[in-house]
């Protein structure tokens, strides 16, 4: 009965459709009929398309489902004239690339847009998975761009706009029921979401912050080999990478089929870093490999105390300097110079990457003598202050006595004529 | 001895006691007076900076085009940048993504920050790595010879 009645109102809308509708060149017709059904799930993708940025550029329905547009009815829907109707996974993946892959035609559009999604599509596990085992689950282009509503990436509304990209990758992965047939954990997006990245994204609306795609690739998604992840973190933290890539981990790691970076700083749940991580404590990360007698053990140790030695001393210079200007002594310019301990700290906590004592005392040792000076000149600007207030209580008290003085001479004065 | 004398006796003494108290207190007073004056008078060590505007040491001309240098802004370090044009340009120092300071690359005409590699154009937006927001940009205005750097708004 449901499809008796639906046939009917297809039929009333097709000899009923009005002429022309919004987002699709003025020769279609397919908008028109399908806004006039009545039956969400034919006019919703017609309601939808009218914001979609291909009816902007003045692409119609027929240029995805193809068929004959200029004719009203059922007959548009030929498949002889080429309809297909809903695409199938695969389609999608060809109907999108008949444009998308061609340089020619894009260039009419967006002469800087890439053309090779097609073919980094087919480098991805969901690519690969569609090509090779006809798998229809995988993810497609209108898996990520939602079709219908397809905006640009750089609109904060598209689905793949960067700080939409981790629930549009999470509709799929972190879905449990889902992803069982692939045995694959499905815990990155809620571990992603406790990452420093995210909420740098969130939080500070840092943009450029990384999230899925950025580590594993848009549409030739997949995960970062062992021995590339270094290269992919290095992508932005490339001095920490340079330096791992020189030192002794990075062909200890390789030799140990283990990824760089990952395996002290995780994957999906990077937490903000600490100088504790180098700590053969809880919140240490050496102790993972290392013993606590062995060197590498003692490397990090003596590390976190020359890290220490040069935070304990900026944070004292700091102290003795900030009080110093809130008691209204001139110190901006050993506050100024105070800026290069900082510096040298910075630079330290991306030293300790080298895993070099020698590298990581380079950084430091200038710091210190910075702190030491600074250090100084807080004391020396603490001790005037007090030389000041000590002035200021001998005035106080010599003014006092005056007055007291300057009373009785009066006293002393009016007593006289008798 | 009557007690008038005695107490004449007394008011002398009390006399010349307050007369050398106040005396000695007049100094003391003086000098307390003075010693400040004089310290606020001679010139400190190192000159006091106002917080929205600085004077620059550097003639414009002897700054080269295609260059920069640090310079002290109340207490915070700023950069001043000749871009290849001629023009005198002024930021914060201050690298916004951990704080380091960051310095002028001739080798490829952009502010960069060696600690995490952070690079910035010479508007101050901040163009690769970890860096997340612009540079404070600071107005240059060549007065008499003199280069001045104000704090906008």
């Amino acid at each position: 009965m449901p499809r008796l009645i639906f046939g009917l109102l297809l039929i009333l809308g097709f000899w009923t459709y009005p002429r022309g509708a919004d987002g699709q060149p003025q020769s279609e017709t397919c908008a028109a009929c399908h806004l006039a059904m009545g039956v969400e799930k034919l006019t919703k993708p017609a309601e939808l398309y009218k914001a979609d940025i291909h009816a902007a550029k003045g692409f119609g329905c027929v240029a995805c489902h193809g068929g004959d547009g200029t004719i009203g009815g059922m007959e548009a829907m030929d498949r002889k004239k080429g309809y297909i109707g809903k695409p199938t996974p695969a389609q999608v993946v060809e109907v999108c690339g008949r444009c998308h892959s061609d340089a020619n035609f894009m260039r009419q559009y967006n002469p800087s847009l890439r053309v090779d999604q097609v073919a980094e599509y087919y480098t991805s596990v969901h690519g690969r998975r569609l090509r090779e085992q006809k798998d229809e689950k995988v993810a497609t282009c209108a898996s990520c761009h939602k079709p219908h509503s397809i905006r640009p990436a750089n609109d904060a509304r598209s689905t793949v706009y960067p700080t939409r990209v981790a629930d549009t990758c999470g509709a799929c992965h972190a879905n449990k029921e889902y992803m069982a047939p692939y045995k694959i954990p499905t815990d990155q997006l809620e571990k992603y979401k406790k990452s420093v990245h995210w909420q740098m994204m969130t939080t500070k609306g840092d943009l450029s912050a990384p999230t899925c795609n950025d580590c594993h690739g848009n549409h030739g998604a997949a995960p970062p080999g062992v021995s590339s992840v270094v290269n992919v973190c290095g992508q932005c933290h490339v001095v920490n990478a340079e330096l791992f890539n020189k030192s002794v981990h990075s062909k200890i790691f390789v030799q140990m089929g283990i990824p760089g970076c990952a395996t002290c700083h995780s994957n999906h749940e990077i937490r903000e870093t600490s100088d504790a991580m180098l700590s053969m404590g809880d919140k240490g990360v050496c102790a993972t490999c290392h013993t606590p007698t062995s060197t590498g053990a003692t490397l990090a140790v003596s590390m976190l105390a020359s890290i220490d030695r040069l935070k304990s001393g900026y944070e004292k210079a700091y102290m003795l300097l900030n009080n110093a200007e809130h008691s209204g002594m001139e110190v901006s310019q050993p506050l100024f110079e105070l800026n290069e301990a900082k510096t040298a700290l910075i630079k330290a906590r991306a030293a300790i990457h080298g895993f070099d004592k020698s590298i990581l005392d380079k950084e430091v040792e200038p710091g210190l003598k910075v702190v030491e000076k600074s250090q100084a000149r807080g004391v020396k600007a603490l001790e005037e202050l007090q030389f000041r207030r000590k002035g200021l209580a001998v005035s106080a008290v010599i003014i006092f006595a005056l007055v007291v003085g300057l009373i009785f001479k009066i006293r002393q004065m009016e007593r006289k004529p008798k | 001895m009557t007690n008038e004398e005695t107490s004449i006796a007394v008011d002398n003494g009390r006399r010349k006691f307050l007369n050398w108290f106040l005396g000695t207190s007049a100094g003391a007073f003086l000098v307390s007076v003075t010693y400040p004056l004089s310290r606020y008078l001679i010139p400190p060590e190192v000159a006091e900076s106002t917080a929205g505007t600085v004077t620059l040491s550097i003639k414009p001309n002897d700054v080269k085009a295609n260059s920069g240098q640090i310079f002290r802004f109340g207490s915070q370090p700023a950069i001043l940048v000749k871009d290849a044009n001629g023009e005198l340009k002024a930021f914060s120092a201050v690298c916004t993504h951990l704080g380091c300071i960051v310095q002028y690359r001739s080798d490829i005409s952009q502010i960069w920050c060696a600690c995490h590699n952070g690079h910035f154009d010479l508007n101050g937006r901040n163009v690769e790595g970890p860096p997340p927001k612009p540079l404070e940009q600071y107005v240059v205005n060549v007065r008499a010879d003199q280069i001045v750097v104000n704090k906008r708004g």
